[in-house]
């Protein structure tokens, strides 16, 4: 009986009731769609760190990563990568001589990371050979080819065939110039690609380091759904010695940042929610102060405080039961859609890039949101409808009605 | 047995800045059957005196006992219920809820009563057809006319069987024409169901269909007369 005359009564001001369901939808269109971007921000950043630059798994000298000195390779670090190529569940391995040096043109200089690089096995794992969107792969140029990032490119005012120098200590600790001309330039959103790196070919570098055969670094590419600690465990039981980690070891903001995506969504929520429930209240507070006499004479004649109180509840939640399912169903499509389509923001993507983000997301929205959303939602409505029905039922039937 | 027992009621109203004394001393006795009329000028306390005896209100002292129960310390919860067990009420406007139809209403009470549904599509349709609105049984309150809207009250009020109906000027809000045919259902009501009625009037056609008038004057009764 309550249910029916509920249902009938939030249909009296349908224009009222109508906003409220609107927000409703809106807010948890908002929420859903939020967190599919966000969503969508964090896998392709991590995406991209992974698969561009720092892999699932690397492989250094216990020492290296404290002092990063050039006598610290990974020992037999070249036919250990071949090894590991053949194992279960790698995609790829690859091995990196390292050093810090810095790069200059006529025009400027820069401080960087110079990175020895197996170049077929690098293309292998972390896919530069797809990321050159200037010249080409190491090709080309004879003498000592380098690819650089476009962003660094920039900065330094060179092209293709340019000429610079890169400067750096050798394993004795001697000053040592290198000059090698651009062979190409990568297109990356990422930090580190786009400025940090220098790439050359191992061989060139490690000769000018007088490490020949030497490696600091290898990089593992997994196959999806490997869990690097099975490998890492594997890598420590057939070679002693070395310093292996996880992605989330190398970089624990990743991790992290993936956590820090997951509270932001209920505080996305908080905000949303809250202004949803202060819109309920109002509209609730209307619907109670505009019935006044008819509430009264409902009491008058005999229906109870708790009736009336639980009439003006169920209102409330008839307008979740009717916004909730289209605002689930709103954003489910939305995000959807986006998600095989992508969301393309180049034309924003100037400030995105900058931090290392793809300038096509693709938004996703993992199940159990949609409840957590439903939950935050008919809570919201419950705590909104709270207010206006005690008011509704501390009215007085006399006082309300005026004259029985 | 009386089924209304009013004894030395007064009530003061202390909300205003000098206390209104709205009812002095009221000794009253209706037994079931009745069709009595409160009359007098306004301001002399019918709508007082008729709160007080439905349970809307308190009496500042005295003592109210309806169908040999002493309501005068009830609780207003469990006034509530007593109100929906023993006493239908005809408002003199807003007695309707909007959103349902006519028979919905009439059954309002015996819903809240929890009676089943064959009973109460009887009695609704019963009431509707003696109340001559049987055709508006699925019209909404706002499709009908004044008189017509009073004659769903008065049916919904007399649906429950009530021990008796209280009514606070249901005429005020009608012309002559449906003030008289409210009035003659009433009667008739009243005559065939023994339906006990008390009502607040004004309005001398209304008093005229009265059998018993007790007239007040100032919070106190100045004459009772039964024809
Ligand atoms: N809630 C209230 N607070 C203060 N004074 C009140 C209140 N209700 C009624 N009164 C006063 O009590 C007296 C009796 O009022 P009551 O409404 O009972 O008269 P009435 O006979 O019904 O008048 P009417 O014919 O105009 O309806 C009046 O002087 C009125 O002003
Ligand atoms: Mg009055």
């Amino acid at each position: 009986m309550l249910l029916k005359l509920s249902w009938k009564n939030i249909w009296r001001s349908k224009l009222r009731s109508l906003v409220v369901i609107g927000s409703i939808i809106m807010g948890i269109w908002a929420m859903i769609f939020g967190n599919g971007f966000m969503n969508g921000f964090i896998v392709s950043y991590m995406a991209n760190s992974i698969n561009h630059d720092i892999s699932h798994i690397q492989v250094h000298h216990p020492e290296f990563k404290r002092d990063q000195e050039v006598k610290y390779n990974v020992e037999s670090g070249i036919q250990k990568a071949a090894e590991i190529r053949s194992w279960n569940g790698v995609v790829g391995a690859t091995t990196r001589t390292l050093v810090t040096g810095m790069i200059s043109s006529p025009r400027k200089a820069s401080g960087v990371q110079i990175r020895g690089i197996d170049t077929e096995n690098e293309a292998e794992v972390t896919r530069l050979d797809s990321l050159i969107g200037e010249g080409t792969y190491f090709e080309e140029i004879n003498r000592n080819p380098i690819v650089i990032g476009s962003k660094l490119a920039e900065n330094l005012q060179v092209g293709i065939k340019s000429k610079v120098v890169l400067t750096f200590n050798d394993v004795n600790g001697t000053l040592t110039q290198v000059s090698g001309r651009i062979a190409g330039i990568i297109k990356s959103s990422s930090l580190s690609l786009g400025e940090s790196y220098v790439f050359m070919r191992q061989e060139d570098l490690s000769r000018q380091l007088g490490i020949e055969g030497n490696i600091h670094e290898i990089a593992i590419l997994l196959g999806p759904q490997v869990d690097p600690q099975t490998i890492v465990d594997k890598y420590k039981s057939e070679f002693k010695g070395d310093l292996v980690e996880t992605w989330e070891e190398i970089a624990p903001q990743l991790a992290y940042m993936q956590d820090l995506y997951g509270s932001m969504l209920y505080v996305l929520m908080g905000i949303i929610l809250t202004a949803l429930v202060f819109g309920i209240i109002n509209t609730m507070l209307m619907a109670v102060l505009e019935r006044m006499k008819e509430l009264g004479m409902l009491m008058a004649v005999g229906m109870t405080r708790i009736r009336v109180f639980l009439m003006i509840m169920i209102e409330t939640i008839y307008l979740g039961v009717v916004g909730a399912p289209l605002g689930l169903l709103l954003g489910w499509a939305t995000v959807n859609y986006l998600n095989h389509d992508g969301v393309d923001l180049t034309a924003y993507s100037e400030g995105l890039e900058a931090f290392g983000y793809d300038s096509i997301l693709y938004p996703y929205v993992a199940d159990e949101v949609y409840l957590i959303v439903t939950i935050g939602v008919f809570v919201t409505a419950f705590v909104g409808a709270i207010y206006p029905a005690l008011k509704a039922i501390r009215l007085k039937p006399v006082e309300a009605l005026h004259k029985i | 047995m009386s089924i209304i027992k009013a004894l030395n009621i007064t009530k003061t109203y202390n909300s205003t800045a000098v206390p209104v004394h709205a009812l002095n001393g009221i000794d009253l006795e209706i037994e079931k059957g009745e069709f009595t009329a409160i009359v007098g000028p306004s301001g002399c306390g019918k709508t007082t005196l008729l709160n007080i005896l439905g349970g809307l209100d308190h009496p500042t002292s005295g003592e109210v006992s309806l169908a040999g129960t002493n309501i005068t310390t009830m609780q207003d919860g469990k006034l509530i219920d007593f109100r929906l067990r023993n006493i239908g009420f005809v408002f003199q406007a807003y007695n309707l809820i909007p959103v349902l139809t006519t028979q919905e209403n009439v059954e309002f009470i015996m819903l809240l009563q929890k009676r089943p549904k064959k009973e109460r599509d009887e009695r609704a349709l019963e009431l509707l057809t003696q109340m001559g609105i049987a055709d508006k049984a699925s019209q909404r309150p706002s499709q009908l006319s004044g008189g017509q809207q009073q004659r769903v009250a008065v049916a919904r009020a007399l649906a429950s069987k009530p021990q008796f109906i209280l009514a606070d000027e249901p005429t005020a809000n009608l012309d002559s024409h449906s003030t008289s045919a409210l009035l003659d259902i009433m009667a008739k009501m009243n005559k065939e169901e023994g339906a006990t009625f008390v009502f607040s009037t004004h309005d001398q056609r209304v008093i005229d269909k009265a059998r018993r008038i007790i007239t007040l004057e100032d919070g106190q009764i100045i004459s009772d007369e039964t024809r």
